[in-house]
């Protein structure tokens, strides 16, 4: 449309004619349209926002101090934006780690702090001990009126004892915005893994299908067409409930440490490759009699090379649509099965294993059932706008809203 | 628009809902959020059905809240001392025979009097090897059941063995033979056959079927059931008119169903811990018009150890951990201190209990003692915070029931706690089903299980401590002690403790046994739960007993209109 | 058209049997059967009482003999014992089967009176301010978590204004009450259930009329009826949403199963008595007869669904012809 109105106006340079005759490549058409669709490209920020979240997990628990899994049995159910002082073990265990890592240190302090009788015990082993049971202020006061050299350091470690919870505290008093943060790690890459896995799936059974077709076809199709028709739900109660270690192939991969994340890839990858199947089926019967690829198989290529070669680039942007609305509703039966408690086994935080330890003290703590949920919505909503950008973006007969 | 106008509609049907009043005589509701299965007393096998059943049956004894036996069905307890049982010598084997007369107003339901051919007939029934009972070892102490010619309310009990614990048969409940013996001749031979086709699951609302202050007058599955007056009941009259128990499984939402009075109170079979400490605060706070109830009880809550790990083998890593258990402060900060440690499993409810430290070893929370036990052992500190020998790390599989809040708490705070002392726990846990009906029996648990046992006082230790108690292939995997503890001292003062008709030496032997369970620790006491219920403020004369005789069994005393009977 | 349908019938049956077994297959797997619980309650019972019970119920068989034996009792009539709740199944199943119905069929048609009208509004305005509103709502439906949403509803509806019961299917004794009492009543558990339940479909089915609507108006016919001067209104519906109906209906009879997927969490949450509860539970207990049965029953239930929406196919569009 561009062009025609250019034509009409007044006589063009040399230069610009050549930029408008160079044909556009197809990812700047694609580019294009897809940023004319508002919702999507929010979409796609909040999933880019999502997964550096995820991936910097670690990181923004070194720069905030807090461990996903540090328990505050004392502080349980906190309300969003307040803070707490660590459990008594934590702090011990943070002066141990302190007087072995630092011998020479805490013994002149010890020492200090009996001389100057600012401690009531006189064994120097039980000194740096009896800090801990001090609230904190109290303690950097002590610190600082020791004076002995190092006593800084000291300070930093009670300094740690004091955490700031921005979402509030869960039911053992473990910080909630972290477990989220973690959260989106564990429910993210879960729903990325099943969508890569299962267009793989996908595309070997679709494209083995469409080219062979006959007898391979009718079976491929009728195990795709009869799981697709599947009450999705049962079954996946069904297969979480089995024990895998039970099953012979599977026993040397899993282990209890990671069975339930596994387990539950391996389910939702079970059920989730069928409408990639279809699709590349559809794409490959239709591109089988092109001009191409008879032209193709004259010139004695391999099936191997017509599917990879010749196919594949054909089917490469339905598909790129569809593993991105595979990942919202991998994420969605994620959450689900977890909920049912057959999902991520605690203490590894996933939204929805967050979600089914929340429901049981919703008066008390409606927060920590709203927000995961809030997380849900959000990813998946973006996701399926972003899907359905791309969608838009690359169907060439799709009609601009 | 059409979101209004569905919006208007969903108004105009809520308006509907009735107001809340409190509960009288006329009407009790009560929330329960655990299953509940079919009433036939031989094969129920579920908590729910055993708390609501006591409403409609009754047998000879039961126990009360201070942990006394009474008789219910019967006119007397029998006992040696007054000459209505004697031990007599069958073939060199020790036997008790009993004399049971049943009181002369106990009829059933449709009123048919309770006779000792209904004992009998279910002691048939318990035998037959095509019915699944639910709690067959009662129904093994009894040989054989006779009534007396003249008097059929007259009977005479033969027991297989000479235990001073004859007469607590609690569980041994008569089943009508009027009404079931037909079904039990024509459908007896066939698997699960009497079960299938028993009155209690065809006809539950059968009057005959009943002998306690209530019949059953509706019950759905997995939804409600509906309790209404016996007429023939022997005992004094009821006061509420209706009882209705109504299954809420979703503990989170009990609350507002309270609230909006669907259910008026809360069982003891309702909210978790956790909820009802909540809701505690909560009816204090906005003056409810409710009593949130916190009754210690004889339940244990433990870890079972598993002694064939090559790990745990090592007592003192069963030391350390106990050491290395903040246990005071798990129940403190968990609980509210609403649940008292356990130091072994006898509760102090018990008159066996006791937490003497010359009679029993105790494991006060010290992480430096722990330390140094494991270090003795070989498991040293490494620099990644866990401890390893000869290479290997020092970790534990931890398993418990999937979906009980609290236990998975527990469990989670635990792994927290042992992270600390270098110990690495890895969690995995099953739905009950799966994790009673094979993992824990078949001593599949990895390292620790976390379960209760529920029992009443004075019961003997036996079937969870006996070396004869270990499940194994040889005996088909029976048995309850999970732990593969095998002590021959301790056997024996079991076996002894089973004959000894004098208390004082019963309680020095339990004595000697906790001496040994504590020393050796087979298993890691953590704390005796308390029963939690919500009533409402007018209910009178609920006893909330803490062990397996429920208070149902005082259903008839209770009162909503506020005299209070002694 | 007969052997059409014969043709898939016979396959339709084919793959319930094969997903059957497969099923009973694993629930095989899980541990725990009948014997182990006679074990447990038994402590007295020796080796050889559990190899003669272990017969009795035929456990000693492969799973395959088992499962002949199996399908031979289903087709006396003879569904099997509730192991949990004690009772034969067909006892358990009837009122639960009704209930879900009722829930089922309600969001159905509650869904599809918000969504086609909603889809239609948006395809004749296409990029308007409504559209977009409509859009999000619609993808907001789609991406919400079912129980999530339902625990909101119990949050909003029933505690902090408490119009609408927290759970449950009915007032105890509300049969009692008489026919349209008793529906009402009914009625007023339905809602929270049916809100949480219908706004996934809302969403699905929107997008889709929308899609189809919008794909129907684009046709040439639509330009000659407009050309020859007829009105908007049949235009709209007896030209654009008649060919527009052919999608939405495959759409239709995929979304059964969603549907009832759905009903297992939505019934969970708010404790509503019906099979999709009864499924979840019997799996998790282990109850094996009531997880089989219901099982296919809920597996047929969306096959024939498939089925019958082919068949609905080619009533709505005459150009399909069965072969």
């Amino acid at each position: 449309m561009e062009m025609t109105e250019n034509l009409t106006a007044t006589p063009i340079s040399d230069a610009n004619r050549k930029k408008l005759e160079q044909a556009l490549p197809m990812w700047r058409i694609v580019l294009t349209q897809f940023l004319e669709h508002k919702m999507a490209l929010v979409g796609a920020i909040i999933i880019a926002l999502f997964m550096i979240v995820a991936f910097s997990a670690p990181l923004i628990r070194v720069l905030t101090g807090i461990d996903p899994e540090a328990q505050n049995v004392f502080n349980r159910y906190q309300a969003p934006f307040t803070s707490a002082i660590a459990g008594q073990d934590i702090r011990e265990t943070a002066i141990e780690k302190f007087r072995t890592d630092h011998p020479q240190l805490s013994e002149s302090l010890e020492k200090d702090l009996i001389a100057k009788s600012l401690v009531s015990t006189t064994t120097p082993a039980d000194a740096l001990f009896e800090l801990t049971t001090k609230e904190v202020p109290e303690a950097f006061k002590i610190l600082d009126q020791v004076g002995t050299s190092g006593a800084k350091e000291l300070q930093e470690t009670f300094k740690n004892f004091s955490t700031y919870h921005l979402f509030g505290t869960d039911e053992l008093g473990r910080d909630v915005f972290i477990r989220l943060i973690y959260g989106t790690r564990i429910s993210m890459s879960v729903g990325i893994l099943v969508a890569l896995v299962s267009a793989l799936v996908g595309l070997l059974v679709g494209s083995l299908a469409g080219f062979y077709g006959g007898a391979i076809d009718t079976v491929l199709m009728r195990v795709t067409d009869a799981l697709l028709s599947l009450p999705l739900l049962p079954v996946m109660i069904v297969i979480a409930a089995v024990d895998m270690q039970k099953l012979p192939f599977l026993k040397s991969l899993v282990s209890p440490q990671n069975e339930s994340i596994l387990k539950m890839i391996l389910i939702l990858c079970l059920f989730s490759w069928m409408t990639v199947a279809r699709l590349v089926r559809g794409s490959i019967l239709t591109l089988r009699e092109r001009e191409f690829i008879l032209a193709a198989k004259t010139l004695g290529a391999t099936d191997f090379t017509i599917i990879i070669k010749h196919m594949f680039p054909n089917v490469v942007a339905p598909m790129l649509v569809s593993i991105t609305l595979g990942v919202g509703e991998s994420i969605l039966f994620e959450a689900a099965l977890s909920f049912l408690g057959l999902g991520i086994q605690p203490p590894t935080p996933s939204w929805g294993n967050m979600l089914f330890n929340a429901q049981e003290l919703i008066y008390q703590a409606p927060f920590l059932a709203i927000l995961p949920g809030i997380m849900i919505l959000l990813t998946v909503i973006s996701f399926n706008y972003l899907g359905d950008g791309l969608q838009d973006a690359m169907d060439p007969k799709a009609i601009r809203r | 628009m059409k979101a209004i106008f569905a919006l208007t509609m969903l108004a105009a049907l809520g308006c509907a809902t009735p107001a809340q009043s409190a509960p009288s005589n006329t009407e009790l509701k009560i929330g329960i959020s655990q299953e509940f299965e079919n009433f036939n007393p031989l094969i129920k096998t579920m908590s729910a059905t055993s708390y609501m059943f006591s409403l409609v049956g009754r047998t000879l004894v039961s126990l009360d809240a201070n942990g006394k036996w009474y008789p219910q069905l019967a006119k007397s307890i029998p006992s040696l001392a007054n000459g209505s049982a004697k031990i007599i010598d069958v073939d060199g084997k020790k036997k008790i025979v009993a004399t049971w007369e049943i009181i002369d107003a106990a009829k059933w339901g449709d009123g048919n009097p309770v006779i000792c051919e209904d004992f009998a007939f279910a002691l048939k029934v318990a035998r037959a090897p095509t019915v699944s009972v639910g709690e067959k070892e009662t129904y093994t102490l009894v040989e054989k059941i006779e009534a007396d010619p003249k008097n059929p309310k007259k009977c005479t009990f033969t027991y297989e063995k000479a235990r001073w614990d004859f007469y607590q048969l609690g569980q041994f409940t008569p089943l009508p033979k009027h009404i079931e013996e037909a079904v039990f001749n024509k459908y007896g031979k066939e698997k699960e056959g009497y079960e299938k086709n028993s009155n209690y699951s065809r006809n539950p609302s059968l009057k005959g079927l009943y002998n306690g202050p209530y019949v059953i007058s509706e019950v759905k599955l997995g939804d409600h059931v509906t309790f209404t007056p016996n007429t023939y009941f022997y005992g004094p009259p009821t006061k509420i008119q209706k009882i209705i128990f109504k299954l809420i499984p979703n503990t989170g939402t009990l609350e507002a169903n309270l609230r909006s009075g669907t259910i008026d109170m809360i069982s003891p079979l309702g909210l978790s811990f956790d909820e009802a400490v909540a809701f505690d605060k909560k009816v204090k706070a906005e003056k409810l018009p409710y009593e949130v109830t916190f009754t210690p009880s004889v339940t244990y809550e433990h870890i079972d150890l598993n002694l064939d790990n090559p790990i745990l083998k090592d007592v003192r890593v069963r030391k350390a951990l106990v050491y290395g258990l903040n246990r005071q402060e798990l129940v403190k900060a968990l609980f509210d201190g609403k649940q008292e440690v356990a130091v072994h499993n006898i509760s102090p409810k018990d008159s066996w209990f006791t937490k003497d430290p010359k009679e029993i070893v105790l494991y006060p929370y010290s992480k430096r003692e722990a330390g140094k036990l494991l270090d003795e052992a070989g498991w040293k500190m490494g620099t990644d915070g866990y401890r390893t020998k000869k290479g290997k790390r020092l970790s534990l599989v931890f398993m418990t029931t999937a979906g009980n809040k609290v236990r998975e708490l527990v469990q989670v705070y635990m792994q927290n706690q042992y992270k600390q002392l270098g110990i690495e726990i890895i969690t995995k846990n099953e739905p009950a089903r799966v994790f009673f009906g094979e993992t824990t029996r078949k001593r599949k648990f990895g390292a620790m299980a976390m379960f209760a046992w529920v029992s009443n006082p004075e019961n003997s230790p036996k079937s969870v401590l006996h070396t004869a108690s270990i499940p194994t292939e040889k005996n088909g995997w029976s048995g309850q002690n999970f732990m593969d503890w095998s002590n021959k001292k301790a056997d024996l003062l079991m076996d002894n403790l089973e004959l000894e008709f004098n208390p004082v030496k019963r309680t020095q032997l339990v004595h000697q046994i906790l001496k040994l369970y504590t020393d050796e620790v087979p298993a890691l006491p953590l704390y005796y739960r308390s029963d939690t219920t919500v009533i409402p403020k007018n209910l009178k004369n609920y006893k909330v007993t803490g062990h397996q005789f429920s208070e149902t069994n005082e259903v008839e005393k209770w009162d909503l209109n506020g005299t209070i009977l002694n | 058209m007969t052997t059409y349908i014969l043709r898939r019938l016979i396959q339709t049956c084919i793959v319930i049997v094969i997903l059957s077994y497969v099923c009973f297959y694993l629930m095989t797997l899980m541990p725990g059967d009948p014997v182990d619980l006679m074990v447990s309650s038994n402590p007295k019972i020796t080796a050889e009482d559990v190899v003669r019970l272990r017969k009795l119920y035929g456990l000693d068989q492969p799973s395959y003999v088992r499962y002949g034996h199996w399908v031979s009792d289903l087709a006396k009539g003879e569904l099997g014992y509730s192991r949990t709740y004690r009772v034969p199944v067909a006892v358990l199943l009837g009122p639960r089967l009704t209930n879900t119905f009722i829930l089922s069929m309600t969001a159905l048609v509650f869904s599809l009176l918000i969504a086609i009208p909603v889809g239609i509004v948006s395809a004749l305005r296409p990029g308007s301010a409504i559209d977009y509103f409509f859009n999000f709502f619609a993808f907001a439906g789609i991406s919400i978590p079912s129980f999530w949403l339902g625990i909101v509803c119990i949050i909003i509806f029933a505690v902090w204004i408490p119009l609408f019961p927290a759970g449950g299917t009915q007032t105890i004794g509300g049969p009692e009450l008489g026919f349209w009492a008793d529906i009402a009543d009914r009625s007023k558990y339905l809602v929270l259930p049916v809100l949480s339940l219908s706004l996934q479909q809302i969403g699905r089915f929107s997008r889709f009329t929308r899609s189809s609507m919008l794909e129907a108006l684009r046709n040439d016919f639509i330009r000659t009826a407009k050309a020859k001067g007829l009105s908007r209104q049949v235009i709209i519906w007896k030209h654009a949403f008649r060919n527009a109906l052919i999608p939405l209906i495959t759409i239709l009879a995929l979304s059964i199963s969603s549907i009832f997927s759905g009903a297992i969490i939505t019934e969970t949450v708010f404790a509503y008595q019906g099979v999709g509860k009864l499924t979840y539970d019997s799996i998790i207990g282990n109850d094996f007869n009531v997880a089989m049965v219901s099982f296919i029953i809920s597996v047929a239930m969306v096959l024939l669904m498939n089925l019958l929406a082919d068949l609905l196919y080619g009533v709505a569009d005459p150009r399909i012809n069965f072969t």
